[in-house]
């Protein structure tokens, strides 16, 4: 039997946001764009994102993480927009800057050193955050009482949030609305390379071929890299979230640990779990979270939690994200990190582009993950 | 009760008293959760205080709500009775039977060696155009405001729907001396016909069956106006019920209220059992998902079973026999009684579990609820995130193959019920959709807290038993 191939100029495999994103970018240059997705089955990541546009504490002793994310938040704006228009659906992305709160001065002073390190590693006047002392963080947010250990907060106005669920449908329709031809249910099984040069790829019952291929499969990717002569040296991470029911607006700046939605819920969030593909939520974490911040903000304590869940992050070695084009298989591509929210406007609007160009820019080397065979040398 | 108990019951209506009383009886520890503050259920809910006097009279709810206080009399005088915690919420229930319980704001969790889920029936959702108008309430509830405060409904008001309850209710008014309202009974012509051929199986409860006709009798000799056969019911007013607008025969009817009280039969509970996640399949008879047991009320989960209406809806009396049962697998499997014990106490129940089953089919095919395919876009299916069947239809449209992508691009099913309100909704309009049976499109994926759960409760959680245990293995 030879089922009938489909042909398109770039296969992206993995239907979340960084895959939505990238095929959203290639789709709005003019690529005829295929995008498979193993279905409901996946570990989708974005279900269970915190939703934080995150800059200021991203990429300590990893500059080029941190110009990324920065370049990526930078972006967002103008992509949430295209991307509005181009889907009708808002990823009610705010960027009204973001806090990190700390309880003690042991918290206060430690963030302080986290901030010079990034402060330092950045080119003059180009990292914003600074630290917030509590009486300026009080005048700040004139709207929230604050529990007494808390000693102040980082903040950086470059900071802000978007909703992970409202991305993931925006891209998924703004990529059906641009042409990107969307196989759901249809998981990546086989990857081969014809003479001429394009990549075959069996997905369900179906083949497909194009000349590019990009992996976004987060943690389905290790297989699939293998194919191509690529690595993804990622495990999952579970981190859990809270949600409670809505209240009246109260926080409209975004928090590393609780954020508002713009409809009143509140998240809490989040933990990082070495337990493997374990998705069940654990009450005793989610205890954790919802006790750190009811000493930030007592009053969220009056709130009741409507549903806590976990989800599993795409983290590697270094918890920085992969980037590269095979070597064996040149025109391959594998995109991998656990900030497909942040990086979303990054992967559609700056990675995409070079993907069509055939080639990564120089910036994008420190990402390649060769660096993890250097680590293991030394 | 400090450390795990053999035996953990969620639920004191029937089943779960049955099973604890049963269960005491062959030597378990067992504790008993329930978030009433008496014993009884939402069958007899109250059942001590209105035998006690308080409330509505003990006449009015009938021969069968006289049961209750025997039965609840019974748990008072066993050992089980030590082992009750009213007012306690279950919020949290996994596959390895950790269970999360909250009373008096002091949030608990443990691992009983056995856990019953006995969390019986909801009443099943009717979304029609208006349901969401404040004065539209459920028959049960408005049945548990009579139970347990003595209230009744003020006219005038119209029952609209169809199923046991709803003239079960309006012979409890009428016995309460309320004779002022209307009955607009929506079971579609022809169904008697389609459900004679059950006649037999039903004759074997002949009972229950004639109880039934006798108050459907009762309510119109009163001169309580019923109609029958009543056809597409909306609900209109302006922040507040008005009128409802109905077709009856060829007419355009419209009745001025203030209150409707609306009601389709009942389907298991199955928020707990869900969120384990248990298996559980469509049953197509009830048109609603249960939990797939075995004839002991055993789950797909090791340790974890179900008795009572949660498993499928079978009535107050099928619930007492099935929490027996499960209360004698429980012994067995924990080693306190022989397997051949456990099958000749068992017999008996069995029998009476089958009398009291035996007239389901024709209730099930009388009572059978309207198709949903049917649903106007404009109506409201979820309703604490105000989704409507469009909405719903157009989520399908746009790729969603089942309820938790539906879920999670509209918010149905995110408010705080959890989508115990438009579960059965949403999972038979993807279905309907996508020409599968509901069992195949799937439910919603359900996430602790299965209730709404303080903030502040949650951050001074006790997990010592749990952890505990964990640390002695």
């Amino acid at each position: 039997m030879n089922a009938s191939l489909h042909s398109s100029d770039a296969i992206v495999i993995g239907g979340g946001v960084v895959g939505g994103a990238i095929a959203y970018g290639l789709a709005k240059r003019g690529l005829s764009v295929t995008l498979l997705d193993e279905g409901d089955v996946a570990f989708r990541a974005a279900r269970a994102n915190f939703g934080l546009v995150w800059v200021h504490s991203k990429g300590p002793g990893f500059p080029a993480y941190q110009e990324w994310s920065q370049r990526s938040a930078d972006l967002w704006g103008d992509f949430a927009a295209e991307l509005t228009a181009d889907s009708g659906v808002s990823p009610h992305h705010e960027r009204r800057g973001g806090f990190h709160f700390t309880l003690g001065d042991e918290e206060f002073e430690a963030r302080a050193q986290l901030l010079r390190r990034m402060h330092n590693q950045q080119p003059p006047g180009r990292y914003a955050a600074r630290m917030v002392e509590r009486s300026e963080l009080e005048r700040m947010l004139p709207n929230i009482r604050f529990g007494p250990r808390v000693s102040g907060a980082s903040f950086s106005e470059s900071d802000g949030q978007a909703s992970p669920l409202h991305l993931l449908h925006g891209l998924m329709g703004a990529c059906q609305a641009r042409g990107v031809r969307l196989y759901g249910e249809h998981r990546a099984s086989a990857i081969t390379r014809e003479p001429g040069g394009a990549f075959i790829v069996t997905a369900g019952p179906r083949r497909f071929a194009a000349p590019k291929l990009v992996l976004a499969a987060g943690n389905g990717n290790p297989p699939l890299a293998k194919m191509v002569g690529l690595e993804a040296p990622v495990r999952p991470q579970r981190g859990q979230v809270a949600v409670t029911e809505r209240t009246e607006r109260f926080f409209h700046h975004t928090g590393s640990g609780v954020r508002q939605l713009p409809e009143g819920t509140v998240i809490l969030g989040s933990s990082e779990e070495e337990a493997g593909f374990d998705t069940s939520a654990r009450s005793d974490v989610v205890g954790q979270i919802v006790h750190r911040n009811i000493q930030v903000m007592p009053d969220l304590a009056r709130l009741r939690l409507v549903r806590f869940w976990a989800g599993l992050r795409v983290m590697t070695p270094d918890s920085f994200p992969v980037y590269n084009q095979s070597e064996t298989h040149p025109g391959a591509f594998i995109a991998t990190c656990h900030s497909g929210v942040t990086l979303a406007a990054a992967h559609a609007n700056a990675l995409a582009p070079q993907i069509i160009a055939g080639a990564l820019s120089p910036e994008m080397a420190p990402f390649t993950a060769r660096r993890f065979h250097v680590s293991k040398a030394a | 009760m400090t450390s795990a108990p053999d035996l953990a019951i969620v639920g004191a209506g029937p089943a779960g008293l049955a099973a604890a009383i049963e269960g005491a009886r062959l030597g378990l520890a067992v504790a008993l959760y329930d978030e009433q503050p008496e014993p009884g259920g939402q069958i007899f809910r109250a059942a001590e205080s209105v035998a006690a006097g308080k409330g509505a009279p003990l006449a009015a709810f009938g021969a069968d709500y006289a049961e209750g206080p025997q039965l609840v009399a019974r748990f008072r005088a066993s050992p089980a009775a030590a082992g009750y915690m009213p007012r306690t919420t279950i919020w949290l229930l996994d596959r390895q039977r950790t269970l999360g319980h909250v009373q008096d704001g002091k949030a608990r969790m443990l691992r009983p060696k056995r856990v019953l889920i006995a969390t019986g029936a909801q009443e099943r959702p009717v979304p029609l155009p208006g349901w969401t108008t404040p004065g539209v309430m459920t028959v049960g509830a408005a049945q548990g405001l009579m139970k347990s405060a003595g209230q009744v409904p003020e006219p005038p008001f119209a029952l609209c729907g169809s199923g046991p309850l709803l003239y079960q209710f309006a012979a409890q008014l009428v016995a309460a001396g309320e004779r002022r309202f209307t009955v607009l009974d929506t079971t579609p012509k022809g169904r008697w016909a389609r459900a004679l051929p059950f006649l037999p199986g039903a004759l074997r409860d002949t009972d229950l069956l004639l109880k039934g006709l006798g108050l459907m009798q009762k309510v119109r000799m009163a001169g309580v106006p019923v109609l029958r056969h009543v056809r597409d019911v909306a609900v209109h007013g302006n922040g507040r019920v008005e009128h409802v607008t109905f077709r009856h025969g060829n007419h355009l009817g419209e009745l001025p209220v203030q209150l409707l009280l609306l009601h389709q039969g009942v389907v298991p509970n199955v928020s707990l059992s869900l969120s384990v996640p248990l298996r559980h399949v469509w049953d197509a008879a009830q048109r609603c998902f249960r939990p797939a047991l075995d004839a002991w009320g055993n789950s797909d989960v090791a340790g974890i079973a179900v008795a009572g209406d949660g498993g499928g809806i079978g009535g107050w009396q099928a619930a007492t026999a099935q929490g027996e049962l499960a209360a004698l697998e429980a012994a067995h499997a924990l080693g306190r009684i022989e397997r051949a014990e456990r099958d000749r106490q068992a017999a008996p129940i069995r029998a009476r579990l089958k009398t009291a089953l035996a007239a389901r089919g024709l209730i099930d095919t009388l009572y059978a609820p309207p198709p949903l395919a049917a649903l106007a876009d404009a109506t409201i299916v979820c309703r604490c995130e105000e989704v409507t069947a469009g909405q719903v239809r157009a989520a399908i449209a746009m790729g969603d193959t089942n309820p938790n992508a539906v879920k999670s691009r509209t918010r149905a099913g995110m408010g705080p019920c959890q989508g115990r309100m438009c579960g059965l909704t949403v999972s038979e309009l993807v279905a309907h959709a996508r020409g599968l049976p509901p069992d195949a499109a799937g439910t919603y994926r359900l996430r602790p807290p299965i209730k709404p759960l303080p903030v502040a409760v949650l951050a001074d959680l006790d997990t010592s038993a749990v952890e505990e245990e964990e640390d002695a293995t």
